[in-house]
């Protein structure tokens, strides 16, 4: 409306003058507006809008990693602390197992003693028995020996010393005993 | 045994005592018996003669006392010990000496299975065998 009034002649106003003063061209201005305008839109259609769609995803794909990442964490962390719990109760439970097989080998080996006590106290029994019974058996084969020694010599000696009339006294008397035990029925 | 043997025993058990008279074993009756054998034999004869045998040889034991002495003895002391010997079996049992130096003085009489010993061997063997 400026443009057209100077253009119609009117008396130049001010802001008119100002203008021209200045050099602007008011429909180049306008052009300039339209052509910034249309790279505007082509830069906002083809350039920025992908290149702030891509950045939206790569800032989604950064939070999902993020929060991954802190998932991740939190488990690795309760991972920790379930790994420290069952270390805890494997190292109870080890303990447990060691204090038993220390119980069960004391108590295996406080019987293996025991026993071994046993077989010894066995043992030395049979032997002592042993040994008595080969000292008895001694004694009575030496008491053996002896009498058979001292009967064979007082049968000789007798033999040697005994004269006929003392056999045929002998001889009588042991008819008589004979004859008396028969008919007293001792025999 | 077989069946023949027990047949062989108990003919010569009958023979047996076909030939004991009155308690005593008859010379005459075992020679009676022997002709019989002889003139009819049995089954097994080998076997039934010395079955009969046997028995004869039992009973003739069983009547006769065997004394074994050391030193002499008198015909009286025998007599003396076969009479108390009858006395105790009641039946007749006649004695034979028997000489026996290992029994050194006295007397071992045997009649049948039964002994009867008093003699210094027999006494020092009890001896022996109580220590």
């Amino acid at each position: 409306m400026i443009l057209a009034a100077a253009e119609a002649g009117d008396a130049p106003n001010g802001l008119v003058k100002i203008m021209q003063d200045f050099g602007i061209n008011v429909p180049g201005i306008l052009a300039q507006m339209l052509s910034f305008g249309i790279v505007v839109f082509i830069l906002w259609k083809f350039a920025f809008k992908p290149v702030l769609a891509t950045i939206g995803e790569r800032q989604l794909k950064i939070d999902s990693g993020l929060k991954y990442a802190e998932a991740m964490k939190a488990k690795l962390e309760a991972s920790q602390v379930e790994i420290e719990a069952r270390t805890k109760e494997a190292l109870v439970q080890g303990r447990q197992i060691v204090t038993d097989a220390q119980k069960a080998a004391k108590e295996l080996a406080e019987r293996l003693q025991k026993d071994a006590g046993e077989k010894a106290a066995a043992i030395l029994a049979k032997a002592q028995e042993a040994i008595e019974l080969e000292r008895k058996k001694m004694l009575a084969e030496a008491r053996g020996e002896i009498t058979r020694l001292v009967v064979a010599t007082a049968e000789r000696v007798l033999a040697q010393q005994l004269s006929e009339p003392d056999r045929a006294r002998y001889n009588e008397s042991a008819a008589r005993d004979l004859a008396q035990d028969v008919a007293a029925g001792k025999l | 045994m077989t069946s023949r043997g027990k047949q062989s025993l108990q003919l010569a058990r009958q023979l047996f005592q076909l030939s004991v008279v009155d308690g005593v074993l008859s010379t005459g009756r075992v020679e009676g018996v022997l002709a019989y054998l002889e003139a009819h034999p049995p089954a097994d004869p080998l076997a039934t003669l010395r079955a009969y045998h046997r028995l004869v040889a039992a009973e003739l034991a069983r009547g006769l006392a065997v004394v074994e002495h050391a030193g002499d003895v008198s015909e009286f002391t025998l007599q003396n010990v076969a009479a108390a010997l009858s006395a105790r079996y009641g039946r007749p049992i006649a004695s034979v000496s028997r000489p026996d130096p290992a029994l050194v003085a006295g007397l071992r009489v045997r009649v049948g299975d039964d002994v009867y010993e008093s003699s210094i061997a027999g006494h020092l063997a009890d001896l022996a065998a109580s220590v």
